[in-house]
């Protein structure tokens, strides 16, 4: 009650300083009255959609066209116009938006549905929980004992390409794209006649528990399928690591990488496809990384 | 050899950018243009490298045109029945590659084309296919107002400068016999049209001032000015200005009425520009433009006929009537040479750079594109062989299948389910012309040319197949296909578009 006698007399000061028009103002106040008290009702509205983040925003544009194709040739937060200093309410909710899912793509694990979807069986390092591996990132590089011993019964051993799937920073990314990129690389490397051994998924994996798989099974490269740290463009960008031979003394020069896979990016299917070629390069040359390129120069 | 060209592959399809990054491949292209009046060849050299940061999939582009030699403008070669003289114009490019000290087998690509009244004769066609056959491996034989329009403006700078100032802007390239209208918007052609317009259409003899030649064109001209005007009577200035702004304005209103009447309908030689779009600026090219954008002196008849023709008058009366009508009249950066140019550097792109493709069929020129379905693909393999079974049949009579290119429209997301049942379509849908021996040619806009192109390899092993991306294609096009460049990555295309996307129905 002494709060709205507050906002009345703050309100009637500046009418009558002529800082605000008297009529137009009072009816904001009272119009935006009703929609809080909804909210603190908790009645079931529809959820607040927006217009898309890629639309032009600024207002009385010169050239709209010309701001359009500069939008779209970048996914960066341009364009979004202002209110007085500060950013519109349209783009503070969407970089809410997307930050959250960035920590859930963080956070939360893939499911057990999608690992059946695409066939594939999961082990997991040492670390036991999301807090764990967030702070001790090189407890992310060992598979755990257990694990180790399911690998040795299930996967065979010396085999050409061993895939795998590691839920890294971003569990998202892995639901999103693994279900058009494995089965595509699996028919590139067949196409080339590349044996591949049983892809499977590794819990709580940096990208250098490959190293590991290459000291347990022996194969001649590993293709590592792995989540990326999340921004706020994309929740869903997935990286592949390649190592010809990889073992515990591999160094980063050796790892090859094709990053930024995810609809808006390098389609993941087609990722897949080019992927097949990149591992016949280094079967063929028995190099990666640095030592790839060196190679193909001669 | 062999095992040099093997290990580029390997090198190019690899993500970092191929060896020496900063050299990138280049590409010799020619261009031949035989108009109305005058005969050119420009060579250049198109540079195409990898754009793309080192852990990204390779980006093949064309990076740099640099137009190395220009040739001297020859007077087309005419034979006294108006018939281009084959001989004549051989020995006039034979000639300019050995000034250019440019064997014509280091050629690439490239095109010729054949422009204006000049497309109107008889022998032009024979004249493009020899042509094509003696410089390089993959040169365009082409002509038609349309594409010749898109050709100049591209040549003249004027797509280039609506794409960098988002615009939309008319180039009009006026020659000896037609004015090419080609019309940009933020760096796209969106509309042309030709019209018989040009500096060459009144011959006149500048130490005599008589007439020369009055060509059919010019007779509507002088009728819709009710003036009469026979070959070998005497002509002053005065009747000249007003016969070349009377040509100016047919130009202007091109720009500002449709559909057309009178006179401007007569001269019309295509479909009248849409208009459905505002004309921020215009850009003049051809032969006229530079007494469009000069002021030399042209007064007397001897001034006048300088080049035996009206064509420094035209131009002079063209500047005086758009600038009048408050049009903003913007510089070319080429004149005289824009098509050619335009054919030469402009016409030839690339593909994307994760593709599949059976060399051994390349290069492939002139196929036809098919658009069997719209940017939604059919669900079902059934359904998409269907649609690709209806455009075969309309295109060919069963019996005499000859290659054509399945062209795919739409960016989305196609996921590996997807790409897998349009392989299965394709390959259905595409079963007789497998059977005749020619190879599945698909043409897509998606980033999905790798994938896709071995499905098709993996379902039907015994398929040749050529599966390019990135690339915009539209029903009635045709498509040149050039042996791949930069170790196997990338392919030159050239899309001779005959419609556009924008029309209208």
């Amino acid at each position: 009650m002494n709060e709205q006698e507050l906002i009345q007399s703050v309100i009637g000061k500046l009418v009558a300083q002529g800082v605000i028009k008297g009529g137009g103002n009072t009816g904001v106040v009272a119009s935006s009255a009703p929609a809080c008290s909804r909210v603190a009702e908790g009645c079931d509205l529809d959820p607040v959609t927006l217009s898309p983040i890629d639309e032009v925003k600024v207002d009385n544009p010169k050239n709209m066209a010309a701001l359009e194709a500069m939008r779209k040739s970048t996914p960066a937060r341009i364009f979004m116009g202002r209110c007085g200093a500060r950013q519109r309410t349209h783009s503070f909710l969407h970089f809410q938006a997307d930050h959250a899912a960035a920590v859930d793509a963080v956070f939360l694990d893939v499911s057990g549905k999608c690992l059946e979807e695409n066939g594939l069986f999961d082990v997991q390092t040492v670390v036991r929980d999301k807090d764990e591996y967030l702070m001790n990132p090189e407890r992310g590089k060992q598979i755990s004992d257990e694990s180790q011993k399911t690998l040795l019964e299930k996967c065979t051993r010396g085999v050409q390409v061993q895939i795998i799937v590691v839920d890294g920073l971003s569990s998202t990314a892995i639901e999103a794209n693994i279900a058009d990129t494995v089965p595509a690389l699996v028919q590139g490397l067949k196409a080339e006649g590349i044996g591949v051994g049983a892809p499977f998924f590794i819990r709580y994996g940096r990208v250098g528990v490959m190293d590991e798989v290459g000291e347990l099974l022996n194969p001649d490269v590993v293709v590592e399928l792995i989540g990326e740290r999340p921004g706020l463009i994309t929740a869903e960008s997935m990286s592949a690591y390649m190592v010809y031979k990889p073992h515990r003394g591999t160094m980063e020069a050796d790892r090859t990488i094709i990053s930024n896979i995810h609809k808006g990016g390098t389609p993941p299917a087609e990722a897949g496809a080019h992927m097949a070629t990149v591992v016949k390069q280094m079967m063929d040359f028995k190099a990666s990384g640095v030592a790839l390129s060196k190679a193909m120069k001669g | 050899m062999a095992d040099g060209s093997k290990i580029s592959t390997h090198d190019a399809a690899h993500i970092t950018p191929p060896e020496g990054a900063g050299a990138g491949e280049v590409v010799i292209s020619v261009g031949i243009d035989i108009g109305t009046t005058t005969t050119q060849c420009v060579i250049s050299r198109l540079t195409v490298k990898n754009t793309a940061p080192g852990t990204l999939v390779p980006r093949m582009e064309i990076t740099d045109k640099e137009v190395v030699y220009r040739s001297d403008i020859h007077f087309t070669p005419i034979t006294g029945a108006n018939l281009v003289d084959t001989e004549a114009v051989f020995g006039l490019i034979n000639g300019e590659f050995r000034k250019a000290g440019v064997q014509p087998t280091r050629i690439d690509t490239g095109a010729v084309i054949i422009t204006g009244e000049t497309a109107k004769k008889e022998n032009a066609r024979s004249i493009s296919g020899e042509l094509a056959g003696y410089a390089g491996d993959f040169v365009v034989a082409t002509a038609g107002g349309k594409l010749e329009s898109v050709i100049a403006g591209r040549g003249s700078g004027a797509a280039d400068y609506s794409r960098r100032h988002f615009l939309t802007v008319a180039n009009i390239d006026i020659g000896g016999g037609t004015a090419n209208i080609g019309v940009f918007k933020s760096g796209k052609a969106i509309d042309s049209c030709c019209l018989n317009v040009g500096g060459r259409l009144l011959r006149v003899d500048g130490e005599t001032g008589r007439v020369v030649q009055v060509t059919e064109p010019m007779t509507w001209v002088l009728e819709d000015l009710g003036f009469s005007l026979a070959e070998g009577t005497s002509v002053d200035p005065m009747t000249l200005e007003i016969i070349c702004r009377r040509m100016a304005t047919v130009v202007l209103n091109a720009l500002k009425e449709t559909p057309p009447s009178g006179l401007e309908a007569a001269l019309m030689m295509t479909d009248p520009l849409r208009l459905d779009y505002k004309v921020d600026a215009v850009m003049i090219s051809g032969g006229v433009a530079d007494h469009a954008y000069t002021t030399s002196p042209c007064d007397t008849i001897g001034e006048i006929a300088r080049y035996g023709d009206i064509g420094p008058m035209l131009g002079r009366q063209v500047r005086q009537v758009f600038t009048g009508d408050g049009v903003e009249l913007i510089r070319p950066t080429e004149t005289i040479r824009a098509t050619v140019i335009g054919a030469g550097a402009q016409t030839v792109d690339v593909s994307g750079s994760t593709i599949v493709v059976s060399d051994e069929r390349l290069p492939m020129k002139n196929v036809p594109v098919v658009i069997p379905f719209g940017r939604e693909i059919p669900g079902t393999p059934g359904a998409i062989a269907e649609a690709i079974g209806q455009s075969l049949s309309n295109l060919y009579e069963a019996g005499a299948l000859e290659p054509l290119a399945i062209g795919i429209q739409g960016n989305g997301y196609l996921s590996y389910a997807r790409v897998q049942s349009l392989a299965k379509g394709i390959l259905e849908g595409v079963e007789p012309l497998i059977r005749a021996g020619h190879p599945v040619v698909v043409v897509m806009e998606h980033d999905s040319g790798k994938v896709l192109g071995q499905s098709l390899r993996v379902l039907n092993p015994s398929a040749q197949v050529i599966c390019v991306d990135q690339i915009e294609v539209n029903e009635g096009d045709y498509i040149d296909i050039g042996r791949s460049i930069a170790g196997g990555t990338v392919v030159p295309v050239v899309i001779k578009t005959l419609v556009f996307e924008t029309r209208q129905a």
